[in-house]
């Protein structure tokens, strides 16, 4: 089922789109500081799919949005940590990363939608509903593209068309535009736009992109509006897709043709995909290698296989356990006995101590480290850890039965 | 398309409106006083009385009189004026375009300001500037607006002698033709620098004055659902496209909350309206409300009725402009009757 992994735990050796190192994003709220994600780490590799996976509400799109720099700053804060990001260029020419929680502004917009797209959970809510599908759509390639709407004037457009091919036309522009000599140009501009919309719709499998582009989001389907998002996001080819819960909101029979639409397109365009998720049978169906989330936290990393035969953290234990049951809600994980963890000001500890039935003394105490060296791939658990390295002796670190139950 | 149907719906709807409207003026006009009120004096006799009675109509019955003072109405004829000395149509035209020039002038300010103060609070929530956008939001929903008008011209006109009271200089006023007589656009007719500027300055102040209550209610409705639109999904996806907080702002999340704005500002023209009363009576302005003030104090009811119906039909035009514009920014409602 697993597409062949391009990179196994352990050994990087195929080239990396991103790395995320020591991630930390805090909330300062009344009650305190919010450690929504609380040092986060993991690779994806050029071409694959990772799968994020964790209950609601601990950090996934937090993280995801960490990426593109979406956080709210009051409240938020990036508190720690990096998000190296090798653009195409970089990749193939072995150039240097740029940091997402750094670069300045400019190059930030020229990476969001461009370089770096992101689908959302509820496309009836991630669309605008005023607008019509059209100029949702187009406003990608006027941002990214200017240059190829511009093609047809062999680099002699005048100013207010290539200012109109950028999206910085003014009123008095725009009102020119109404008339003789600049309504022609205009409306030959229009028609390159349009061309490409319709593509990119037509991409998604859209039979009809002419009447879905004078379409508002209201009249159209949750499966269809799906479908724009995702046109919208690889039309301009990006490195990494970044897609938050892109099924969750959508019918069940839906939700498979628009998985099956991501992956066909993910291979047509080579792009990278952190595909996020709460739902452990859809993720296994398409993703590469799968990084377990807790509360705000990595619990671990592996191939897909490794997660699923052989899980290593205890909460992924837990999770598989439960998986197959059918008292649960389709789509939701499985409950593990207790609650999570206040995240308000937490002392260092392992945060799934207080639910872990291997818990020892020391797990609540010491944050563990998302360490590969013992478990052959990473897994943030003293289970795994080294007695000398925490200077603790080896029978106060929780013992786990590591034979697959 | 649809909303050319729904405009021309509401058109053919407007005449019954109007009769409905007019029945409850007419009705409101006999009980409310005695029509033939201002042509009584206290040497007449009860025969005279009666004369005049007569003479008007009072001894038919209440339809007979409604329907002939409808008919005068469709011909043109609201009676006579006893504050004007002068039949009510005579006089009518001038002071609506007076009591439109002030009101579409103050309308201008409180849109553009109440929109403008509002975006600017509501991209900066709990921050400095939204904080004092919310202080002069509220102290303008609450402040009277009699009181309000006596400060502006104590400042304003007493104090500094920025700006002048009345509608305009009368040998400026007298030199030019009034065709409309709105004075800034007689003035631009005319081609006259010196009337267009001289209408301007007189508005000024009774604009401000009369629009700071409307300019408060439209700030607060904006200032919030500009706040409540930025935390839409549809916000970051727009951000998430590579938009710079510019477009996000002016395309995104603004149009959509002009949308709850676009009725308040439909609420702030009764504001208006109402206002303009007082404005008109303290600033000197020859408008319908001070025309209506000295009706009232003087019971004469045909000048009144006049006052009530138009101003009733003028609330019908703005209501309808702002049931189009809401449904022309709000693609989600289905326009019906
Ligand atoms: N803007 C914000 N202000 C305050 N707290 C926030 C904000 N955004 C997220 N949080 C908090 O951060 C934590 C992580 O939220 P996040 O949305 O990343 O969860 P999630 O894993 O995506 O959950 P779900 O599966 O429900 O989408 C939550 O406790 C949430 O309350
Ligand atoms: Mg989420």
């Amino acid at each position: 089922m697993t597409a062949a992994a391009p990179a196994t735990a352990g050994e990087k050796t195929a080239a990396l789109v991103a790395s995320v190192e020591d991630l930390r994003v805090h909330f300062e709220l009344k009650a305190g500081v919010l450690h929504a994600v609380d040092g986060v780490s993991f690779d994806i590799a050029d071409g694959e799919t990772l799968g994020l996976v964790g209950e609601t509400g601990c950090g996934k799109s937090v993280t995801a949005r960490s990426f593109l720099r979406l956080i709210p700053t009051p409240p938020g804060r990036y508190a720690g940590g990096r998000i190296r990001f090798w653009p195409k260029e970089a990749r193939q020419s072995g150039g240097e990363p740029v940091d997402l929680l750094q670069v300045p502004t400019s190059d930030m917009l020229d990476i969001r939608g461009n370089r770096i797209a992101m689908i959302f959970q509820d496309p009836g809510k991630a669309l605008n509903p005023a607008l019509p599908i059209r100029e949702q759509v187009a406003e990608v390639f006027y941002q990214h593209r200017t240059e190829d709407l511009l093609e047809a004037w062999n680099g002699r457009a005048p100013r207010p068309i290539r200012r109109a091919a950028s999206q910085r036309a003014g009123k008095l522009e725009r009102l020119a535009f109404k008339f003789p000599p600049l309504r022609s140009q205009s409306k030959r501009l229009k028609r390159r736009v349009d061309e490409l919309v319709g593509d990119a719709l037509a991409e998604t499998q859209i039979h009809n992109p002419r009447k879905i582009m004078a379409s508002y989001p209201h009249e159209l389907s949750g499966g269809m509006k799906q479908r724009v998002m995702i046109a919208q996001a690889l039309a301009c080819n990006p490195d990494l897709l970044i897609a938050d819960e892109p099924t969750t909101a959508l019918d069940v029979t839906i939700q498979a043709r628009i998985l099956e639409l991501i992956r066909e397109l993910q291979h047509a365009h080579q792009t990278s995909v952190l595909y996020i998720s709460h739902d452990l049978s859809l993720v296994r169906r398409i993703c590469d290698r799968i990084a377990v989330m807790y509360a705000g936290r990595i619990a671990e990393i592996g191939t897909t296989q490794q997660v699923f035969h052989d899980p290593r953290h205890p909460y992924t234990q837990g999770l598989l356990a439960a998986v197959p049951s059918f008292a649960h809600r389709r789509g939701e994980l499985a409950a593990i006995e207790g609650t999570v963890p206040e995240l308000i000001d937490p002392d260092p500890s392992c945060r799934f101590h207080t639910r872990c039935a291997f818990a020892t003394d020391i797990c609540g105490r010491v944050d563990p480290v998302l360490d590969g060296r013992v478990a052959g791939r990473p897994v943030a658990c003293h289970g795994y850890a080294s007695p000398e390295e925490l200077g603790v002796a080896a029978a106060e670190l929780p013992h786990l039965d590591r034979s697959p139950a | 398309m649809q909303i050319r149907e729904y405009v021309i719906r509401r058109l053919l709807i407007l005449p019954l409106i109007l009769i409905g409207t007019s029945l409850i003026v007419f009705t409101l006009g006999r009980v409310g006083g005695n029509p033939i009120a201002i042509y009584l004096e206290h040497e007449m006799t009860p025969e005279e009385v009666a004369q005049l009675e007569d003479r008007y109509g009072l001894n038919d019955s209440l339809p007979e009189q409604y329907v002939a003072w409808l008919g005068g109405v469709l011909r043109g004829d609201l009676g006579f004026s006893g504050v004007s000395a002068a039949p009510v149509m005579d006089v009518l035209p001038r002071r609506l375009a007076a009591t439109l020039e002030l009101s579409i002038a103050a309308a201008i300010v409180a849109i553009s300001m109440g929109i403008g103060l509002g975006t600017f609070a509501g991209a900066r929530r709990d921050r400095l500037p939204d904080h004092l956008t919310r202080v002069f939001a509220i102290s303008g929903a609450a402040t009277p607006i009699f009181w309000f008008a006596i400060v502006m011209l104590i400042i304003f006109w007493v104090y500094l002698g920025w700006f002048p009271v009345g509608r305009s200089d009368a040998t400026i006023f007298a030199s030019i033709p009034h065709p409309t007589g709105v004075y800034t656009i007689d003035a631009v007719l005319a081609g006259s620098w010196t009337a267009f500027r001289d209408a301007i300055w007189h508005l000024v102040l009774p604009a401000v004055t009369l629009g700071y209550g409307a300019t408060a209610i439209i700030t607060r409705m904006m200032r919030s659902s500009l706040a409540e639109e930025l935390n839409e999904d549809y916000v970051d996806a727009a951000r998430a496209k590579g938009l710079p907080e510019r477009l996000v702002l002016r395309r995104h999340a603004r149009r959509n909350a002009l949308i709850p704005t676009v009725t308040v500002i439909g609420l702030g023209f009764g504001f208006l309206l109402q206002g303009s009363v007082v404005v008109e009576i303290i600033f000197i302005w020859p408008g319908l409300g001070r025309w209506m003030a000295d009706a009232v104090l003087r019971g004469d009811q045909a000048t009144i009725m006049a006052y009530v119906l138009f101003t009733s039909i003028l609330f019908l035009i703005v209501n309808l402009i702002v049931d189009i514009l809401y449904a022309y920014l709000d693609r989600r409602v289905v326009l019906g009757g």
